[in-house]
């Protein structure tokens, strides 16, 4: 019933001299939300990576759908065009996903890769540009665009592969209210269609909405993990981990006080 | 913070040089040339003799009035694709004012200056000499200048009716067709795209950096911001290439690139094409009739 | 710089084509070797920073500004190769969009700045900077000098280019079909303005960059640099390994500008009859020359144009004093320039590699 997708064992991963992450372990199993939690900088960026075959651990294994995920096993086409056509990555910054002339070039990017029939591409880049409501932007260049669009465009660029597993990287990072609303009604209902979702993000906002299961990351370590409502619970593991901060602020009477900036929150009681 | 807004609204702040300074006169550049490439676009969307044929027949037949116009031996022909360039910009409703301030009056001045002395240094049949000063001016010598600044005019109006006729991603696929390998013609697609990210980078920065350099800056000064926005400039290259990289690697890229071509030739189009190809034929023909060289005939 | 169509007749365009394309090849092989796969987005990148950057208006001393091609900082961060590409697709844009060099004259513009532009900034830095520290100023020294040498090479080459036009290329009245000015007016003029202007742009781009790079992040310089303390010496053969594309390159110059008077003749675009008495015409030449106004060139070009012409004294054989042959001497005494700077800079090179290998243990 619920394959393991991911089964990542005790991996580490550095830059250079930096390490990004040391001794990972965790399980994904198909039809589940996940949200990797963690402040800028805990090695949830490089964690996606690593599960999207772009980088490789220096140390574990990771396996995808049963198979071991590695550089070898990538070098073959047959094992990499399954594996990029079921697994999708969304990165953080649109400017980097899209690098074609025109949107519709874009959505047929990854299918070209893949040798797809020219005329099935057509056809189902005009599906997945209706799809994402942006059947309009077709010939317009990415550079000409605005935020939510182009983040629409990306989703539309992997989502004609029709993949069974997303990883979205910070998805309602530098959105306005509107887009970010509908990033989010996206994730909700795509993954209600038996899909597994993995999002890195520090919205706290967003997660009880796209994810049923959290894995909290802080300097490359898992430090903490459990469903939304038990890990919102948790302030200290939200504070130890930079998730949750206090700032100061003024109200309308002019009191100055500080309190855990967490939206959701907001609703406080003033002493 | 409002002192820093009142000087940028200033803009005889008498503290700042009259000339503006690096990151003015950069951040100037930038925007006219971004400008200029959206301008392109516009004209490349209306309807017109250029925008609705093939770009395959656009791109070789242009290339092919270019070829004859720097291998013309004569004036005469010179001025007869001239013509056919200006017939071409009528018909493609490209105004003549666009064509006049961006290529005509820079070409004419950039090579106007740099042929006026030839009048008088090329050896020949002196037909004037100017008063006062004694320089002979000859027949070869203007013959030579106005060669120098018809064949600029000329091919620089036919490039750039190809630029403004075209949509940038129809000159892309139609450059295939000059088998030009399909690695160059994605290298050069992704170029011009990341062009656009990197002009917003270098904008961003000079506008945010323009704030706090409201002062005079020294020589020495602004050599060292403009080195130092450049530096940041190639930096956030290298960070662009791994990342998009990664991108196209997740979207199934292998060293290889495939992509989608669909163009039909209609029958329009193989019309243009051989109205091009005589048109060059009878220009290349032209060209070469030395006989048409004494065509201008001094008294 | 930017040779705009027109200026070049089509027979020296297309030979240019001719000799850039081989390089062409070789780059592209090479970087593909050495990036496998990652080729397209790097090239793609650093040719739109190329581009971006030809835009910058480097301020001068003396108040004026200039732009710099970036081919210095270029060839330091990607290497000869891939500067040679990421130059070419940046003038490939330029040209296309605003009209900056011509199209025909697209192979001439990337073998003067792209490829020759490269290969000298290349050696210069590497012998300048050779086994350097990342960090030190000698590598800001090193690479100002690439950068002027560079932009230099690059003009003079150009210079030639337009020289040998009027010689070659003329219609039936005498008059010049292409660049109108001799090679003793050329290389003077273009040279003043890149000794100069031009020069310099280029010169504060590379020097500049690489000193902010040293601060900043020293990691992007080592690419090149591999025979720095420190890094590893395996790529050591980089001079080495491009020895016998240095001797091909001065073998090319050499026969590029012979083959354009083959071409030419083949093309018939110069015939007997324009060079009936090529001694009379260098003589009218020579003569108009002394009447020139003296507003017109630059200041001290006649005394300048008077370097080139006064190797040849006025009792050598007569055959001397022809238009091809000067012309043959010109491009000789030019292309031998840069190859003895070649040579010197090699032989420099060794000299200091080999004092260097007595400390190191693994030679």
């Amino acid at each position: 019933m619920s394959e393991n997708i991911f089964d990542v064992q005790n991996i580490t991963f550095g830059y250079d001299d930096l390490t990004a992450l040391s001794d990972v372990s965790l399980i994904i199993k198909s039809n589940q939300r996940i949200a990797i939690l963690g402040a800028n900088g805990s090695g949830k960026s490089t964690f996606l990576r690593l599960l999207d075959g772009l980088y490789f651990p220096a140390k574990g294994t990771i396996s995808a759908f049963g198979e071991p995920l590695t550089e070898d096993a990538l070098q073959d086409d047959e094992f990499a065009f399954r594996f990029r056509r079921r697994v999708a990555l969304v990165f953080q910054n649109p400017d980097v996903q899209l690098f074609n002339p025109t949107v519709f070039d874009e959505v047929a990017f990854a299918p070209l890769q893949l040798r797809w029939a020219k005329d099935e591409i057509k056809k189902r880049v005009g599906e997945t540009l209706e799809l994402m409501e942006i059947g309009h932007l077709k010939d317009r260049s990415p550079h000409r665009l605005s935020g939510g669009e182009k983040k629409r465009v990306a989703l539309a660029s992997v989502l004609i592969l029709d993949p069974q597993v997303l990883l979205m990287d910070e998805p309602t990072a530098a959105l306005d209210p509107k887009s970010r609303g509908q990033v989010v009604d996206f994730l909700i209902s795509w993954s209600g269609t038996g899909k597994t979702v993995i999002t890195a993000t520090h919205d706290l906002d967003v997660i009880e909405d796209i994810a049923d299961f959290c894995f909290v990351f802080q300097n490359g370590r898992v430090v903490g993990q459990g469903t939304p409502s038990e890990i919102l619970a948790d302030r200290k593991l939200l504070e130890s981990t930079n998730l949750l901060h206090s700032h100061r602020h003024t109200h309308d009477g002019g009191d100055i006080h500080s309190h855990d900036h967490l939206h959701r929150f907001h609703e406080h009681e003033h002493e | 913070m409002n002192a820093v807004l009142d000087q940028k609204l200033k803009p005889a702040a008498p503290r700042r040089k009259k000339r503006g300074s690096f990151v003015e006169r950069t951040l100037k550049t930038l925007v006219s040339e971004a400008e200029r490439a959206l301008f392109a676009e516009e004209l490349a969307r209306k309807d017109g003799l250029l925008q609705r044929l093939d770009p395959r027949v656009k791109i070789v037949g242009l290339l092919a009035l270019i070829l004859t116009t720097t291998l013309a031996r004569n004036f005469f022909t010179i001025i007869f694709i001239f013509a056919v360039a200006i017939t071409l910009a009528i018909l493609s409703r490209v105004p003549i004012r666009t064509l006049a301030t961006r290529a005509w009056l820079s070409a004419l001045t950039f090579t106007g200056t740099i042929a006026l002395p030839v009048i008088f240094i090329t050896p020949g049949n002196v037909i004037y000499h100017l008063p006062l000063l004694n320089w002979a001016i000859t027949e070869q010598g203007i013959t030579s200048a106005l060669y120098l600044i018809m064949r600029v005019e000329t091919t620089v109006t036919l490039s750039l009716l190809l630029v403004l006729c075209t949509l940038w991603t129809h000159v892309l696929k139609g450059l295939r067709v000059l088998r030009v390998p399909i690695v160059f013609v994605v290298i050069l697609g992704m170029t011009y795209r990341y062009i656009f990210v990197m002009l917003d980078t270098a904008r961003n920065m000079f506008e945010a950096g323009q704030s706090r350099l409201v002062g005079s800056l020294d020589g020495t000064e602004s050599r060292r911001i403009a080195a130092a926005s450049i530096g940041v400039l190639l930096t956030k290259s290298f960070y662009l290439n791994t990342e998009v990289y990664m991108a196209m690697q997740s979207r199934g890229f292998r060293g290889e690139v495939y992509t989608l071509d669909e163009f039909a030739m209609r029958q329009r189009d193989w019309l243009a094409l051989g109205a091009f190809t005589l048109t060059a034929i009878i220009a290349f023909w032209l060209g070469r009739q030395d006989s048409l060289a004494s065509w201008l005939n001094f008294p | 710089m930017h040779i705009p169509d027109g200026y070049l007749s089509p027979v020296t365009c297309a030979v240019l084509y001719a000799a850039t394309a081989p390089f062409w090849a070789i780059a592209l092989n090479r970087v593909k070797r050495l990036l496998n796969t990652k080729l397209v987005p790097l090239l793609s990148v650093f040719a739109a920073f190329s581009f971006v950057i030809m835009m910058f208006n480097i301020p001068l001393p003396g108040g004026t500004t200039g732009h710099a091609v970036g081919v210095g900082i270029a060839t330091i961060v990607l290497g000869p190769w891939g500067s040679m590409l990421a130059i070419s697709v940046a003038l490939l844009i330029q040209a296309l969009f605003f009209g900056d060099g011509g199209i025909t004259a697209f192979g001439a513009n990337c073998f003067n700045m792209a490829v020759v532009g490269s290969l000298v900034a290349n050696a210069v830095y590497r012998t300048i900077a050779n086994r350097a520290e990342i960090t030190s100023t000698r590598r800001v020294v090193a690479a100002s000098l690439a950068g002027y040498a560079a932009i230099n090479a690059a003009a003079f080459c150009a210079a030639i280019e337009f020289g040998i036009q009027p010689l070659l290329f003329q219609d039936a009245s005498g008059a010049p079909l292409y660049a109108p000015y001799p090679l003793s007016i050329a290389i003077p003029a273009m040279m003043l303005g890149h000794l100069t202007v031009a020069g310099l742009a280029e010169l504060i781009t590379a020097g500049g960059v690489v000193a902010y790079l040293q601060r900043s992040d020293p990691s992007l310089l080592k690419m090149t640099a591999l025979d720095a303390p420190g890094e590893n010496s395996a790529e050591k053969s980089g001079w080495r390994g491009t020895k016998s594309l240095w001797i091909g390159l001065a073998a090319l110059m050499i026969l590029t500008p012979l083959g354009l008077i083959a071409a030419g003749t083949a093309w018939g675009e110069w015939s007997a009859e324009d060079f009936s008495n090529p001694e009379t015409r260098e003589q009218i030449a020579a003569a108009s020359l002394n009447q020139m106004p003296p507003s017109a060139p630059p200041a001290g070009l006649e005394r300048l144009s008077s370097v080139w012409t006064a190797p040849i004294p006025d009792y050598a054989p007569a055959f001397m004093n022809s238009a091809e042959f000067g012309y043959i001497m010109s491009a000789v005494f030019g292309t031998g320039l840069i190859i003895a700077f070649f040579l010197v800079g090699g032989w420099i090179a060794k000299l200091m590699s080999r004092r260097n290998v007595g400390a190191s243990p693994e030679n």
